[in-house]
């Protein structure tokens, strides 16, 4: 009978020889780690390469609203830092591309059923993820999705991660060539390859077909290439606009070109030159500050570029680098049937609607994309099951996930679009909201992410429940915004790239911790995400739907013809939207009304990090809260400053803030505390930054030193060009979330400020 | 066929006189009430048809599950079993429907939910243990069949398993005799002791 068989007996050969043998080793590696024979660090970051993530209760106790509760977890074991062994966790599937099959997406459904709670999530970078599985489950669940030919390995850690593609690539209208062949090959030499397995940090790559249009996202990428062309000696070539150095996480930065036009049998040998150059000379020892992104920073590109061409000459040939080369314009995929228009099909109830938003003509004619939306990205495993057999009926192996967390079927014949409709409509999937306000991105947030500060998925769900209401009476302009929402500033639901974006913050509001968004506007998902937004100001979370109908109202009664979002926010200036949420930022006392001091979803009482904060501590506003509200303020201004062109100013109006901001958590301590930068910044090192007081459980000492910073910067008079003013500005407001957050700490008891006695200021 | 990971689904009747959200704020105080049994709830009401609201544990999930388009209590039973496999399926019946009691004697949804006890749907969650097929069906009705009449004290039963061979291998057990979770738990309990142990 079967059961007495293992997976690994009962697949056999249908599992890769290659991901059979990775697979084989990590279970050796379990084992030995169930031994005592692996260090705890060690293999925290093996599992992490084969994409196994420990979830927010890993460290082995809950917050459940009153107290914070230990779970049974059995084994005494753990599996990397804070993760206990038998902790269910997340696994991230790699999908190169994006590109997935039916017969994968059944195996999925078997596995999110099996392993998982039936749910298989779309990442916004074109991966699937699984909550709460075993780890003892992994080596099973690996080796069934090796066996429809899906790898796990590298989905996570300090590593080349996903490589991203517009999932249009191949059938777009205005692709300059379809990328697909060099996506597909970029992850496959770049994974396990010798060069990439000594990061300090990931690396993420993405490709784009053209420049003008949101798919690749490429300068947001540690590394991203747009396709281009060139006649040379009167024959045209392929070749890439290749960046580097982009990256959006809690500072983003936009990549910097680094060639023009790279020509393609050079893509993966600069790659590779790219790869040793970082794991050379890439921050190791301090997380935050080592991507890429940080290198280029520090080095300038033309340094970077200088070493990369250096290493580049170092490479002994490969034969990988142009092997591919020669099949990149066979056909990488082909239709089920013949491409016929949609004239004179009768047309279902709802399906012009659904036509209009989620639907791409190809530029082959007869044939179009279809967009199923996922909510919040998530797929039943009876609805992916049903998707396969949908996807057999229509197309062939031509699936892709997107990066707003849908699934794309190409080369559907248009005439076939109403049956096709009906078919997803009837298993819940019809909803006519793809690339719409609509369609909410969002990253797991408090549900299941350790970083997680505000429920990013509570609050998607709210706006995508609100807003699928009434998205029928939307006009055309705010129909077409994009909401994403972080759960922290991390920026995992890329937020920065909104039109209206949203990051997690906690505030505290007469002695209560209160979940909040910082309200971030302007961001520019076209132009592969041609601009970041800004941060306008902290909001309560349970507002937020209140601040969305406030902006969008207020952009429909106030913008000039055809004005965009960006440009309408850019005119109207950052303090009219900021005094427009005024009102919004004020709750309801907690003995009125509780819900406001709750997240979306979930009906607990408000808390940092399952840590307990939150006891009242009277009505009393303190020195502290008065200037840590000050240094907003401050920061605002600089804001101002800076969109008046005086980054100068600017730069040093948030420097203020942050000095401000250090000054609040010292009163508290030394209500004596002089105004001197000096002083308070010396009493901060030593009361909040020495004593670990200050630090982020995560992020450790990362935010103080944006501080120490920008006190070189500015006291060494450098000049600062428009990028570093919007980067220090941004420091500047993760400084006074972080000093936000320290001060509810500090009050809420988790953490006693050690007794330092009062400094005696000069002149004070 | 040796069971393992054994799913048991009990029917709600009147479904619609409950949001689905109203089981994440009875599931959360399950979490306070209790001393770290339960891991997390998670929400997945926005589905369709979907998972519903889970509540998570290391050894087993309850959820109020969606799919099939029918809400449910859902048990899932994820850690090993001991036993015979009637005292397997006796173990994880009587947890589901212990559940069911629990979820009916809620102050917030009292004379709101009611589960049919005469109706239960039983599947293997592992396609190791038993693929969804004849053979397999027919290796497994035996013991369901004898279970079942226990379960619907002695009422006659029918048992009949949906055939699409991507889903898990799944038994249908219905009787006629209409039925409330106190008496199915007392016919489990009452003729002979729930044999096999949920670890």
């Amino acid at each position: 009978m079967d059961q007495q068989l293992n997976w690994k007996e009962k697949l056999g050969a249908k599992i890769p020889a290659e991901l059979g043998r990775e697979i084989d080793i990590f279970e050796q590696q379990m084992e030995l780690r169930k031994a005592g024979k692996i260090d705890e660090k060690v293999f925290a970051e093996t599992r992490l390469r084969r994409g196994i993530y420990g979830q927010r209760y890993d460290n082995g106790q809950r917050h459940d609203g009153k107290r914070v509760q230990r779970l049974p977890f059995n084994a005494d074991l753990v599996k990397g830092p804070d993760t206990f062994w038998d902790a269910p966790g997340m696994v991230r599937i790699k999908i190169p591309f994006g590109g997935v099959t039916p017969e994968q997406f059944e195996t999925l459904a078997d596995l999110s059923e099996e392993y998982s709670d039936g749910v298989t999530h779309v990442t916004t970078r074109q991966d699937f993820q699984f909550h709460y599985v075993h780890i003892d489950d992994t080596p099973a669940l690996m080796r069934r999705l090796a066996a429809v030919g899906i790898t796990t390995q590298e989905a996570c850690g300090n590593v080349v991660r996903n490589v991203t593609a517009c999932p249009l690539a191949g059938i777009c209208h205005e692709e300059t060539f379809d990328t697909t062949p060099y996506a597909k090959a970029t992850a496959k030499f770049l994974m396990g390859h010798p060069d990439t397995q000594d990061f300090g940090r990931k690396v993420k790559i993405a490709f784009s077909g053209c420049e003008q249009n949101p798919c690749g996202l490429v300068t947001m990428h540690d590394m991203g290439a747009i396709a281009k062309t060139r006649v040379v000696d009167g024959k045209k070539v392929r070749g890439f606009a290749f960046y580097v150095g982009g990256g959006l996480g809690s500072v983003p930065y936009k990549a910097k070109l680094f060639d023009e036009f790279l020509p393609e049998e050079e893509l993966l040998p600069t790659m590779q030159a790219i790869s040793r150059v970082f794991a050379r000379l890439g921050e190791k020892r301090n997380r935050a500050r080592a991507r890429i992104k940080f290198l280029i920073a520090q080095l300038g590109v033309a340094e970077f570029k200088k070493l990369v061409a250096e290493e580049r000459q170092k490479l002994a040939d490969d034969p990988r680098w142009t092997d591919f080369l020669k099949s990149v314009n066979d056909p990488t995929e082909e239709a089920l049937k013949a491409g016929i228009s949609l004239n004179g099909h009768q047309r279902p109830e709802g399906f012009d609607a659904w036509y209009k938003t989620n639907v791409y003509k190809q530029r082959q004619a007869g044939y179009v994309a279809a967009t199923v939306s996922l909510p919040l990205g998530d797929a039943s495993s009876d609805q992916l099951r049903a998707l396969a057999d949908i996807a057999r009926r229509f197309v062939k192996d031509t699936l892709r996930t997107t990066v707003e967390q849908n699934i794309l079927f190409r080369w559907v014949s248009e005439a076939d679009l109403p049956e096709f409709y009906l078919a997803i409509k009837a298993i819940g999937l019809g909803a006519a909201d793809a690339a719409t306000i609509v369609d909410v991105t969002s990253c797991p947030g408090t549900d299941t992410c350790k970083l997680g500060i505000a429920s990013s998925r509570g609050l998607a769900r709210e706006l995508r429940q609100r807003l699928g209401e009434k998205s029928l009476q939307l006009d055309e302009a705010v129909k077409n915004l994009r909401i994403k929402v972080s759960g922290c500033f991390n920026s995992c639901g890329q937020h920065h790239i909104a039109d209206i974006g949203f990051y997690g913050i906690s505030r505290n509001i007469k002695g209560f911790a209160v979940p909040h968004f910082q309200v971030v506007l302007g961001g520019k998902f076209h132009d592969n995400a041609g601009e970041y937004g800004v941060p306008i100001g902290a909001v309560p979370s349970k507002r937020i739907p209140e601040a969305v109908s406030t902006i969008t109202e207020f952009y429909m009664r106030q913008r000039q013809k055809d004005e965009r979002f960006q440009d309408f926010i850019a005119r109207i200036g950052k303090k009219a939207v900021k005094d427009l949420l005024e009102d919004l930022t004020k709750i309801p006392t907690h003995d009125v009304d509780r819900s406001f001091y709750s997240d979306w979803g979930d009906p607990r009482e408000f808390t940092l990090a399952d840590m307990g904060v939150g006891e009242c501590a009277g009505e009393v506003v303190s020195q502290a809260e008065f200037t840590l509200a000050a240094s907003e303020r401050e920061l605002f201004e600089a804001q101002l400053l800076l969109d008046a062109g005086h980054s100068q100013h600017a730069v040093k109006a948030a420097y203020a803030s942050m000095v401000r901001a250090a000054q609040g958590l010292v009163k508290d301590q030394n209500p004596m505390i002089s105004e001197n930068d000096e002083q308070i910044i010396a009493e901060f090192t030593q009361r909040f930054y020495d004593t670990q007081l200050f630090w982020d459980k995560y992020a450790g000492g990362k935010f103080a030193e944006y501080l120490f910073k920008a006190k070189e910067f500015v006291g060494a008079g450098k000049t600062a060009d428009a990028d570093r003013a919007v980067q220090l500005l941004q420091e500047a407001q993760l400084f006074i979330d972080a000093a936000h957050d320290c001060h509810n700490k500090v009050r809420g008891g988790i953490a006693s400020a050690p007794a330092i006695a009062p400094t005696l200021q000069p002149g004070a | 066929m040796e069971l393992q990971k054994l799913n048991v689904k009990f029917f709600v009747e009147q479904p619609d006189k409950i949001a689905l959200t109203d089981f994440i704020d009875v599931f959360h105080s399950w979490i306070q009430a209790t001393d770290g049994v339960y891991h997390d709830v998670a929400d997945y009401s926005h589905m369709q048809a979907g998972p519903g609201v889970v509540l998570v544990a290391n050894s087993a999930n309850v959820s109020i599950d969606e799919s099939g388009a029918r809400r449910g209590l859902l048990f899932s039973q994820k850690a090993p079993l001991t036993g015979s496999n009637q005292e397997k399926i006796r173990a994880v019946l009587g947890a589901a429907l212990d559940n069911c009691r629990m979820l009916e004697a809620e102050p917030a949804l009292k004379g709101k939910l009611r589960f049919a006890a005469n109706e239960a749907l039983l599947s293997v969650n592992d396609r190791l243990v038993g693929e969804n097929s004849q053979q397999s069906f027919d290796a497994l009705k035996g013991d369901v069949e004898a279970v079942a009449r226990q379960l619907f004290g002695g009422a006659n039963v029918s048992v009949e398993r949906n055939a699409d061979s991507h889903r898990q291998l799944n038994v249908h057990m219905r009787s006629s005799a209409a039925m409330d979770t106190a008496q199915a738990l007392r016919n489990l309990t009452v003729h002979s002791p729930i044999g096999g142990a949920l670890t």
